[in-house]
C-alpha cells in the first residue's frame, strides 16, 4: 500500500521525523517498507521558464536547441529531446546546481557538441506523476523565474507491505493511529468521528433484503439525491494521484478516498439504474456478471451479489461494481453502499475469478463492522461538500456481526452507532497474564510500561485484574499472547537482554544419519565425484531427453503401476511428479555437463525418492538414497596422460567397494527390467538387498549424447549406513608370513567370476586368507587361446595364524583348492 | 719391490682420477685390487722379499691398498654425486600437473552442514519428517486458519489423496512434539515446496533449516541469544543482527531477522535471513488436543526457519537461484 506523508500528516503531527527515522520506526513496528519515493522538488533552482526559440540540432533527429527565458534577464541555451512543446510554452527548467529526485545533479554540459545550460523537465523528472508524455507544460499564468516548489508541494510516498494479520493498517488513518501508538505522539481529529456522531440512521425495512446473512449479515445504503457529478476538488484529486490512483469523478473519488482514509470499502450506485430495493444474495450457479471493467464472469453460489428488484447482479459484493449500475456524468441520485462481508467468501471469489480490487483486498483480510457506518458517514459528508445534494438517513439492514466469542459476549463492552435502527458493536475482551509476560521477557518489561503501551494502542483495562477491552479496529487481538506480542513489539526486542540457555540433548538417529551422509559425500567428492542436488519434481515423461523424467528412473525396486506420485495441479509438466529415483536428475545433469564439454562424468546425489505403495491408494513412502552416475574418461587428459582411459563397469564397482570396504558386495543380475537399463543387477551387501546398478540403455545414451558406457547405481542410504558404521574391533596384525600361489584357469568365455569364487569358497580351505583376480586374458583370434575360452589368473594367499607354513603345507592347501575348482567349475582346465 | 709398489700405486691413482663412469670405476677396482689386479700381483712378490724387509714392504703395501681403496671410494662418491645431480637436473617444477578426477560438495550441502554443526554445538539435535504431509501437520497444528491463502491449490502442491508437499519445514515441529515430551530442542534441515514459478529468485522446491526449542520458561531473550549466537557463528563474530516484528501464524510475537551485510565496495545493507518467533500457544494446544496428553500446556518455546538457498546466495554472492539446481560443473567447481 502506498502511504503519502502529507496525507498522513493531516492526522498526526510528524514534525521533526526524518524520512529514514520514520521508515525505521515502521520497520520495527512490523511494517515492511518496500520503497520510499520523494515527490516534488525541494530546490529553488527549478523554475518556470518560457521557450522563446527552438531550432533543430544539426545531425540529430530529435534534439532541439532552445533559448528559454528563466526570468534571469537574459536567455539561456538548453538542448532538449522532448517533442511535445512549442515556442511560447511555459515549462519547468532545472538550472545548473539543481538536484532532482533520485540525487541527479544538473550541470552545464554539451549535447552533440552543443552547449546546454540546464534541463527542461517532465513531471516525472521532478518526482511527480506524469500527466503528459514529455515536458510538463505549465499554465501560461505562471510567471517565469517562479520556483516550481512554490506551486508543487513535496511529498514522501512510503510503499508499505502490511502483514495479513493487520488489515487495520490498510488506510492512512489506521497508519496514523499505529504511529501514535508507537511514538506516543497525539492523534489529530478522527476524520470519521464527527460525521458519524451527526449521522441519521433508520432501519432499512424492506429496502434491503439480506438473503445470505451468513456471508453478508450487515448492509447499509444511503440515498443522496441531487448530486452534481464533476471533477473532484484539487486537494482530493491530488491525494488520490499521490498514492497512484486515477481520479474519475467526485463521487467515485470520494468512495476511493474513504477507503484509503479509513480502510473500509464503499460503493456508489446510480439510483436511476436501480429498480426497487436491494437484495444481497448468493449468485446462481453459472450466473453471468459484467464488471465495471467490462469483463464477463460466470458466478457460483459461493459468490455474493448485490441485485435489485429486477434480479440482475448489479455488483459483485465486496469485489467490484457492475458495468451498468455505476455513477456516470449524468447521474443525479446515488445510493451509497457500506457493508460487511465474510472474508473467506470474498477471498474465494477474488481468487477463483482472479479478480482483485482495493476493496476485495481489505474484505478478504477482515474489516471491522464498526467501520461500516463511520465510512458511510464520512463519505456522505464529503459528497455533500463536493457534489452537493441531500442525503436521506442511512438505511441499516441487518446488524453488525458479533465477532466476540460467545462466552465473552455477555460481559462485553458494547459500542453504539446511529440514531434509529442502531448499530451495536461488542468489544473483544482479553485477559492478560502478567506472569506470561515475565516468562517471555525474563521480566525485563515493567508492567506499568506494558500497560501504557497497550493503552496507547487503544486498549482499555476495565477491571484492574488484567481484563482488557480491545479497540474495535483490532480484530487480531483475541488472546493473551496477542497482547504480549503488542507489548514486545512496541517496547522493542532490542531492549530485552539476550540470554542463551542450553540443555543436554541426546544425539538422535537423525544426527547420526546426517553425519554419515556428510562423511559419505566427502568420500565420494574425494573420489572425484561432484555432488548434485537435483529438483525433486520431475516430468512424468518428456520428448526432450535432457529433461529429468520418470522414464529415466532406475530405482532400487522396479516401479509398478500406480507407484508414481503426481501433484494435482503442477506448474508445468516438467515438474509434475515426485522423483521415484535419483537417476533422472543425475542423468540430466550428466547430459547438461557433457554439452559443456565435460569429459569426466562423475556425479552423485543423496536425497529422498518417493513412491506410493499400492497403486496410488497405499502409503506414500519416502526413502533416502544415494545415486551415483559414472561415464566418460577416468580423469581429464593432460600432457602427462594424453589419452586417459574410459570408465568401465569395474570402475563403478571400485567405487561401490570403497563405500563399504569391509562388507561383502554381491551383484545379482536383475530379472526385473527398468526402461532405461541396458543390463542391471541388484546390489546385495552382506547378503541384504541394498541397491541396484545398471548400464544405461544405449538408446538413451545416444539420445542424450552420453558415452555409450554410462553407469548408474542407486543405494539405500540407511542400509549403507548400517553396514558402514557398524561397530568393530581392530584386528591384530598377522604374526607369521603368508605364501602366495598363482593359478591360471582356462575356462569357457561365459564362466562368471562369481562361479569361480563360489567354488573356491566351497573348498573351505582354512589356510586360504584371500584370493584375488590378477589377470583376464582372451584372444578373439584364437591363436594363443581358443576364441570361446578365457584365461583367468588368481593369486591365492595362504597363512597360518600360529606358525610359518612350510612349502609342502602351502602346496597341499593350494592343491585342495584347485581340486575343488576342477570339480565344481564346468569345463575348467589349468594352464 | 718398493719401486714397483710405488709405481703401481701412482699408476692406479692416476687411472682412478681419470675415470668418468661407475662401470669404468668397477673395472678399475677389479684391475687393481682384484685377484689378478695389478696391486695383487705385486703383493704376490712378497714371497721373494727378504724376511727382514717384509714388515716395511708389508706396511708399504697396506698403505698403497688403503690409498687406492680410499681413492676408489672418493671417486665413487664424486661420480654418484654427479649422477644424482644429473638425475634431477632436468626437473621443471613449472610444468603443469597431471590431472586427477576432481569432485566436491554442492554449495547447499556446505551451508547446511555448517548451520547444522553450529546448531548441534549449541545443543540442538536433528529431527526429520516426511515431505509429503497432511494438512493437519502443515497447517492445522501450526495455527493456520482454514481460509489462509497457503491452503490453496494455487499456492501449495496438493495430491489427489488430499495430502500435500509441505510448505515449510515447520511441520517437523508438530511431528516431533507429538512423539516426544518437552524439553524439545531440535533442528531440521529439509526441503519445502511452494507453487511458485521458477525464476532467478524463486524455486518451487527449496531448502530450509528449522529450529525449535520448547521447555518451561523459554523467553524472547533466549530466542534472541540463540539466533544471535548462530548468525555470528555463520557470518562472523562482528555480525550485526536485528529483529523486525513480523507475522507468522505459528509464532507470536514473530520476527524477521536481518543481518548487516558488509560487502567490499558496497554500502552496508540489512539482508533478511530468517523468520522466528515465540511458539504460538495455539500450536501447543493443537498438539495436546491431538495426543490427548497435556504435555505442552504451560510450556513456552521459540522456533526459527532459515532458507538455505538464501544463505548460500548471500555467502557467495550468487545472483540466480537456478544455478543451485542446474548442477553445472563450472559452477560446482567453485566450491571445492
Amino acid at each position: 500500500m502506498n502511504v503519502s506523508l502529507n496525507w498522513l500528516s493531516s492526522y498526526i503531527d510528524l514534525e521533526g521525523l526524518g524520512t529514514q527515522e520514520m521508515a525505521d520506526m515502521l520497520t520495527f513496528a512490523g511494517i515492511e517498507v518496500e520503497g520510499i519515493q520523494e515527490r516534488g522538488v525541494t530546490t529553488d533552482l527549478v523554475v518556470v521558464a518560457q521557450v522563446m526559440e527552438k531550432t533543430p540540432v544539426e545531425g540529430s533527429d530529435h534534439l532541439n536547441v532552445c533559448m528559454v527565458d528563466a526570468g534571469e534577464g537574459s536567455l539561456r541555451q538548453i538542448v532538449c529531446g522532448a517533442q511535445n512543446y512549442k515556442v511560447g510554452d511555459k515549462v519547468p527548467c532545472a538550472l545548473p546546481g539543481a538536484v532532482l529526485p533520485g540525487g541527479w545533479e544538473i550541470k552545464d554540459g554539451k549535447l552533440r557538441g552543443v552547449e546546454s545550460r540546464g534541463m527542461l523537465c517532465s513531471a516525472s523528472e521532478l518526482g511527480l506523476p506524469d500527466k503528459e508524455h514529455g515536458l510538463w507544460i505549465l499554465p501560461q499564468d505562471y510567471a517565469v523565474g517562479t520556483p516550481v516548489r512554490s506551486f508543487v508541494p513535496t511529498d514522501t510516498i512510503f510503499e508499505l507491505e502490511i502483514t495479513p494479520n493487520r488489515p487495520d493498517l490498510l488506510s492512512h488513518w489506521g497508519m496514523a493511529r499505529e504511529l501514535a501508538g508507537i511514538t506516543g505522539r497525539n492523534l489529530k481529529q478522527d476524520p470519521a468521528e464527527q460525521p458519524t456522531a451527526a449521522i441519521q440512521t433508520c432501519p432499512a425495512g424492506d429496502y434491503i433484503t439480506l438473503s445470505a446473512p451468513e456471508i453478508c449479515p450487515f448492509y447499509t445504503a444511503t440515498r443522496i439525491s441531487g448530486v452534481k457529478i464533476g471533477p473532484s476538488p484539487a486537494w482530493l484529486a491530488d491525494r488520490l494521484v499521490s498514492i497512484g490512483l486515477r481520479p474519475i469523478n467526485n463521487v467515485v473519488d470520494i468512495t476511493n478516498y474513504c477507503l484509503f482514509e479509513l480502510g473500509h470499502p464503499l460503493h456508489a450506485f446510480d439510483a436511476a439504474k436501480l429498480t426497487g430495493g436491494l437484495n444481497i444474495r448468493r449468485a446462481a450457479e453459472g450466473e453471468s456478471f459484467t464488471s465495471l471493467m467490462n469483463e464477463q464472469y460466470s458466478l457460483t453460489p459461493e459468490d455474493i451479489v448485490i441485485s435489485d428488484a429486477s434480479g440482475a447482479a448489479l455488483a459483485l459484493g465486496g469485489v467490484m461494481g457492475g458495468l451498468d449500475s455505476g455513477v456516470t456524468e449524468s447521474t443525479t441520485d446515488i445510493v451509497l453502499e457500506s457493508a460487511w462481508f465474510l472474508r473467506s467468501n470474498i477471498r474465494f471469489t477474488s481468487r477463483r475469478l482472479a479478480l482483485g480490487s482495493d476493496s476485495s483486498y481489505r474484505f478478504e483480510r477482515g474489516t471491522s463492522p464498526w467501520n461500516v457506518l463511520r465510512a458511510a458517514a464520512r463519505a456522505i459528508e464529503l459528497i455533500l461538500e463536493c457534489a452537493g445534494g441531500t442525503a436521506e438517513p442511512v438505511m441499516v439492514g441487518g446488524q453488525a456481526p458479533c465477532l466476540v466469542p460467545e462466552e465473552n459476549a455477555t460481559n462485553a463492552t458494547v459500542l453504539e452507532q446511529g440514531t434509529e435502527g442502531k448499530i451495536y458493536y461488542a468489544l473483544d475482551q482479553v485477559q492478560l497474564d502478567w506472569k506470561e509476560l515475565d516468562v517471555m521477557t525474563n521480566a525485563s518489561i515493567p508492567h506499568l510500561e506494558a500497560a501504557r503501551i497497550l493503552r496507547r494502542l487503544g486498549l482499555r483495562e476495565i477491571d484492574g485484574k488484567g481484563t482488557w477491552d480491545c479497540p474495535p479496529w483490532r480484530l487480531d487481538l483475541k488472546r493473551s499472547c496477542d497482547l504480549l506480542e503488542e507489548v514486545v513489539r512496541v517496547y522493542g526486542i532490542d531492549n530485552i537482554p539476550a540470554t542463551n540457555t542450553s540443555i543436554y540433548v541426546e544425539e538422535s538417529a537423525y544426527d547420526r544419519a546426517s553425519d554419515y551422509r556428510m562423511a559419505l559425500s566427502r568420500k565420494l567428492a574425494g573420489a572425484g565425484f561432484w555432488e548434485a542436488q537435483t529438483f525433486k519434481l520431475i516430468a512424468a515423461e518428456s520428448i526432450d531427453p535432457t529433461i529429468a523424467s520418470v522414464e529415466h528412473a532406475l530405482p532400487i525396486k522396479p516401479l509398478m503401476e500406480g507407484d508414481i506420485i503426481r501433484v494435482s495441479l503442477p506448474i508445468s509438466e516438467d515438474h509434475s511428479t515426485l522423483r521415484p529415483s535419483l537417476a533422472p536428475g543425475l542423468i540430466s545433469v550428466a547430459a547438461r555437463n557433457i554439452n559443456q564439454g565435460l569429459e569426466v562424468l562423475r556425479f552423485f546425489e543423496c536425497g529422498r525418492v518417493f513412491r506410493n505403495t499400492g497403486g496410488g491408494k497405499g502409503k506414500d513412502i519416502e526413502n533416502e538414497v544415494l545415486g551415483i552416475f559414472m561415464a566418460g574418461k577416468l580423469n581429464p587428459a593432460s600432457w602427462a596422460d594424453t589419452r586417459p582411459g574410459e570408465a568401465h563397469f569395474e570402475h563403478l564397482r571400485a567405487v561401490l567397494d570403497i563405500l563399504v570396504p569391509k562388507a561383502e558386495i554381491t551383484l545379482n543380475p536383475s530379472k526385473q527390467a527398468r526402461k532405461t537399463a541396458a543390463v542391471g543387477a541388484d546390489i546385495l551387501i552382506n547378503n541384504q538387498a541394498c541397491g541396484y546398478v545398471a548400464r544405461i540403455a544405449l538408446a538413451s545414451c545416444r539420445a542424450l549424447g552420453l558415452p555409450m558406457e554410462s553407469y548408474y547405481a542407486e543405494l539405500d542410504l540407511r542400509k549403507l549406513q548400517q553396514v558402514a558404521t557398524a561397530p568393530f574391533k581392530a584386528a591384530e596384525l598377522p604374526q607369521f608370513p603368508g605364501s602366495d600361489r598363482d593359478a591360471s584357469l582356462d575356462v569357457p568365455a561365459d564362466t562368471r567370476n562369481a562361479d569361480i569364487v563360489k567354488a573356491i569358497q566351497a573348498a573351505k580351505q582354512k589356510l586360504l586368507v584371500s584370493c584375488r583376480l590378477k589377470d583376464v586374458f582372451c584372444d578373439p583370434s584364437g591363436e594363443k587361446l581358443a576364441a570361446d575360452r578365457k584365461a583367468m589368473t588368481y593369486t591365492f594367499l595362504y597363512r597360518d595364524a600360529k606358525k610359518t607354513l612350510t612349502a609342502p603345507e602351502v602346496d597341499a592347501a593350494h592343491k585342495q583348492v584347485l581340486d575343488t575348482l576342477a570339480a565344481k567349475v564346468k569345463n575348467l582346465k589349468f594352464r | 719391490m718398493k719401486e714397483r709398489i710405488e709405481s703401481v700405486q701412482a699408476e692406479a691413482l692416476e687411472r682412478i682420477a681419470g675415470i668418468a663412469d661407475m662401470k669404468a670405476l668397477e673395472d678399475a677396482r677389479v684391475g687393481i685390487l682384484g685377484k689378478k689386479g695389478s696391486l695383487t700381483q705385486v703383493q704376490q712378490g712378497m714371497r721373494d722379499v727378504p724376511k727382514e724387509e717384509k714388515p716395511a714392504v708389508g706396511a708399504l703395501l697396506n698403505e698403497a691398498r688403503a690409498a687406492i681403496t680410499a681413492a676408489l671410494e672418493n671417486r665413487r662418491n664424486e661420480l654418484q654425486q654427479q649422477l644424482d645431480a644429473a638425475a634431477v637436473a632436468g626437473v621443471d617444477f613449472t610444468m603443469p600437473g597431471a590431472t586427477l578426477p576432481t569432485g566436491g560438495l554442492h554449495p547447499i550441502s556446505i551451508v547446511r552442514d555448517e548451520a547444522v554443526r553450529i546448531l548441534r554445538r549449541m545443543g540442538f539435535t536433528l529431527s526429520d519428517g516426511p515431505e509429503i504431509e497432511d494438512e493437519w501437520h502443515c497447517f492445522d497444528a501450526l495455527n493456520t486458519p482454514d481460509d489462509h491463502p497457503a491452503r490453496n491449490e494455487k499456492d501449495t502442491f496438493y495430491f489427489d489423496s488430499g495430502k500435500l508437499l509441505r510448505t515449510q519445514t515447520s511441520t517437523v515441529q508438530a511431528r516431533t512434539m507429538e512423539k516426544q515430551a518437552p524439553p524439545v530442542r531440535i533442528i531440521c534441515p529439509g526441503s519445502a515446496f511452494r507453487r511458485d514459478a521458477i525464476d532467478a529468485t524463486h524455486l518451487s522446491a527449496f531448502n530450509q533449516i528449522e529450529g525449535l526449542y520448547v521447555d518451561k520458561n523459554v523467553s524472547v531473550g533466549d530466542l534472541k541469544g540463540t539466533l544471535e549466537y548462530m548468525l555470528k557463528a555463520l557470518f562472523g563474530s562482528d555480525t550485526a543482527v536485528r529483529f523486525r516484528p513480523h507475522f507468522f501464524p505459528f509464532t507470536e510475537p514473530s520476527f524477521e531477522i536481518d543481518v548487516l551485510l558488509q560487502a567490499a565496495g558496497q554500502a552496508p545493507r540489512w539482508i533478511e535471513i530468517a523468520g522466528c518467533g515465540m511458539v504460538n500457544p495455539a500450536v501447543f494446544e493443537a498438539i495436546d488436543r491431538e495426543t490427548g496428553k497435556q504435555l505442552y500446556s504451560g510450556c513456552t518455546g521459540f522456533a526459527f526457519g532459515i532458507g538455505l538457498e538464501r544463505l548460500a546466495m548471500i555467502r557467495w554472492g550468487i545472483r540466480d537461484i537456478r544455478l543451485l539446481i542446474e548442477n553445472d560443473v563450472r559452477f560446482l567447481a567453485q566450491f571445492q
